[in-house]
């Protein structure tokens, strides 16, 4: 656009400032506060005396047991998840893509586990993973397959298991409409150039297809990498940390230490430092994809 | 270019009109308090009550009515909040001077908000203190007391007994334990497996946090600190503590303990369906049962004796007021919630009274949570201390090390009684 005057300057100054304030005012402040609390002891003792500590807070978290268990899950969690829902979901994109008919219908029953309620598909993965659930009796009573339930929700893996599954159960949809969208802009001729010098499907898919829709795959992977760091509700209507909190995930045991035992200054730089480390990762995926560019 | 200029100025208007809607939005609106002088004053009240509950309906129905009848010139502002939402809403509007005038709270909680320095001493600042905390039961009472002043009225109590699947005790020709011997014996009994070759398990625990374990530990004769508070080493890991808590893991290996694994069955059904046999509950534990599966047949009886007696937990709620509020008005609106009238109106709701008065009424002798009116006599309470949220998170971690890991009994008693120990000198 080109501000011709400065009423022209005047007038965009004034059609952004709401949504300048919005931003301060919601996103800028509280990320200020959040950061200045990290430095404090603001904990039950000193709701209302916050004395500044330095980096006790930020030390604290990263000698504590549990949030080494705690970030693990949540690398874990990311590391299974991200490329097991791009990777459905792109053949899934793939596979609608390439139908004639009835793309539509397949589009919104890969669309509908993406808007259905992360609490109400939890609450269902819990009842299907019970030791008592129906998994179980399906495994031991129809195919018998075991001679007694698996206590499947139980154990450190077997809760963060389920956890991982259901992520990538309702991440799926949200790839396949992105790579779908991508799909369609790849031009059709380079398709039609590559079958005339005898290409098959496999070599279109891997010369010609994925580097075309590149800057999705970037896209997602970052957006996904931030959707992974963030799992909250699973784990908490799933496991709910259990058992002796080796289920647990940065954010829900940012929200025990916050909620449970009044650490607010803990939460705040447990909060900073989760927050570092996906902007470091971005960074790094960024380079990554950069990199592979130019070469 | 016309219809461009129609366009800017349809933006540049609703823009301002956006600005104009945030710096209103986030004015005080004390502008208006002048023409409100002749309004009543306003009594903020958070709680509880669960806002479908016969107890919520009586409140904003019966309670609240005849408060503002007797009380002219007063208004009683009720919110609603979930338990555990009530418990971090106040703590986020501590931070940010927002707190309602008086609130109904978890025993548990008052240590921990009075450290928060958010409670008003009521001894100090309410001229018929004494008066008023006469006419509520001592043990109720003692859950308001920290660090020498009461910051709260006991406003209803209520503790686990025995509940037990009465079809099955038949069948195995037993009668409800009395001691905690016959209830090991019960529960060796009545655990295997069923008619349909389901697993059954004799006794039930939905978690193994303090409120879970700590029945079993004191009428066992173990305890978790000192009478002071002031020390756990010698008794969180005392030879009797040790013991119970080896006890219930051996009956889990056994296959006779389970509910606290995220995998299990939820306690109401696992009752109701004949998979648990025994449970420890509350008088809530009636109506859900009766809601969830009328037709099944239990019983109830005191917590088992152990070798220290029968001694289950307290739990129940207090009434506070906070700094910063409308004492005057809160403190009359705590009076009244704690009366004889009230009291007894919210047993008809199954709230066991602390009032007295209302204790000796037709209402409560007859009441379904007449069977905890015993039991309340002999319970002890959690440790009132401010980091009580802290050892019972550390408590649960170890006792589920030992019976669900089968760790060492001895030696994580003495790590966790060592941390408990630091916990309660801070």
């Amino acid at each position: 656009m080109n501000l011709r005057s400065s009423q022209d300057k005047l007038r965009v100054g004034l059609l952004l400032l709401p949504g300048i304030l919005m931003f301060a005012i919601f996103t800028i402040y509280p990320i200020i506060k959040l950061f200045l609390m990290s430095f404090t002891q603001w904990d039950f003792g000193s709701m209302m005396d916050h004395s500044f500590i330095g980096f006790e807070n930020y030390k604290a978290v990263l000698s504590d047991e549990t949030f080494r268990i705690a970030f693990e899950n949540t690398i874990i969690y990311t590391i299974v998840t991200v490329p097991g829902q791009m990777v459905l979901g792109l053949l899934a994109a793939t596979f609608i893509h390439s139908i004639p008919k009835f793309q539509v219908p397949f589009r919104v029953i890969y669309y509908i586990p993406v808007i259905t309620s992360w609490v109400i598909v939890s609450l269902v993965f819990r009842y299907v993973f019970n030791t008592e659930g129906m998994l179980n009796y399906v495994l031991t009573n129809v195919l018998h397959l075991s001679e007694s339930f698996i206590p499947w929700l139980d154990t450190r893996w077997g809760g963060s298991g389920v956890a991982m599954m259901l992520g990538i159960w309702k991440g799926v949809g949200w790839n396949m409409v992105v790579f779908l969208a991508a799909l369609q802009s790849v031009p059709q001729d380079l398709y039609e150039a590559a079958e005339i010098d005898g290409c098959g499907s496999f070599q279109k898919f891997f010369k010609i297809t994925l580097p075309c829709i590149k800057p999705t795959i970037l896209f997602a992977l970052v957006m996904l990498t931030i959707g992974g760091f963030n799992v909250f509700t699973s784990i908490k209507m799933i496991t709910g940390g259990k058992p002796m909190h080796q289920t647990e995930t940065v954010l829900t045991w940012m929200y025990y230490k916050a909620f449970n035992t009044g650490e607010f200054g803990y939460a705040a730089a447990l909060s900073f430092i989760v927050a570092i480390v996906l902007v470091f990762l971005a960074v790094l995926q960024f380079r990554a994809m950069k990199n592979k560019d130019a070469n | 270019m016309k219809k461009e200029n129609i366009k800017k100025a349809l933006m540049l208007v609703l823009s301002v009109f956006l600005i104009l809607g945030i710096a209103t939005g986030c004015t005080n609106s004390s502008e208006t308090d002048s023409d409100q002088e002749t309004e009543p004053v306003v009594i903020n009240f958070w709680h509880h009550y669960s806002a479908q509950s016969a107890e919520n309906e009586t409140l904003m129905n019966v309670l609240i009515p005849k408060f503002e009848e007797e009380n002219p010139g007063y208004k009683v502002n009720a919110v609603s909040h979930e338990w555990a939402e009530l418990h971090d809403k106040i703590i986020v509007s501590a931070s940010s001077d927002s707190l309602p005038d008086v609130a109904r709270l978890d025993i548990a909680w008052v240590p921990e908000f009075q450290k928060m320095d958010i409670l008003v001493p009521l001894d100090s600042e309410m001229a018929d203190f004494n008066e008023v905390a006469g006419g509520l039961l001592d043990s109720a009472m003692s859950t308001g007391y920290v660090k020498g002043n009461y910051y709260a009225l006991g406003l209803n109590t209520n503790t686990k007994i025995l509940f037990y699947n009465v079809q099955a005790f038949e069948d195995a020709g037993i009668t409800a334990p009395t001691t905690m011997d016959e209830m090991f014996e019960a529960i060796a009994k009545l655990s295997g497996t069923n008619e349909n070759g389901q697993q059954v398990w004799g006794l039930n625990e939905p978690a193994l946090a303090g409120w879970n374990i700590c029945p079993y530990i004191w009428s066992y004769g173990g305890s978790i600190t000192n009478d002071n508070y002031t020390k756990a080493t010698g008794y969180l890991n005392s030879a009797k503590t040790v013991e119970i808590i080896q006890k219930l893991a051996d009956m889990y290996a056994d296959g006779q303990l389970t509910g606290f694994n995220s995998g299990d069955i939820p306690m109401t059904d696992g009752f109701g369906t004949g998979r648990y046999m025994m449970l420890l509950e509350g008088p809530w534990k009636s109506a859900e049962m009766d809601g969830a599966y009328p037709d099944f047949k239990y019983a109830t009886a005191d917590m088992p004796a152990g070798e220290a007696g029968s001694h289950s937990v307290l739990g129940g709620e207090d009434i506070a007021m906070f700094k910063n509020g409308n004492s005057e008005g809160a403190w009359l609106f705590m009076k009244f919630m704690t009366s004889e009238f009230a009291e007894e109106e919210m047993a008809k709701c199954g709230q066991i009274p602390v009032n007295k008065e209302a204790l000796e009424s037709d209402t409560v002798k007859n009441a379904d949570f007449a069977p905890f009116l015993n039991a309340i006599t002999t319970t002890y309470a959690r440790p009132p201390v401010a980091s009580w949220s802290e050892i019972d998170n550390a408590l649960s971690v170890a006792v589920t090390d030992i019976i669900v890991n089968g760790a060492d009994a001895q030696a994580t008693l003495d790590a966790l009684a060592e941390t408990v120990d630091g916990l309660l000198a801070e």
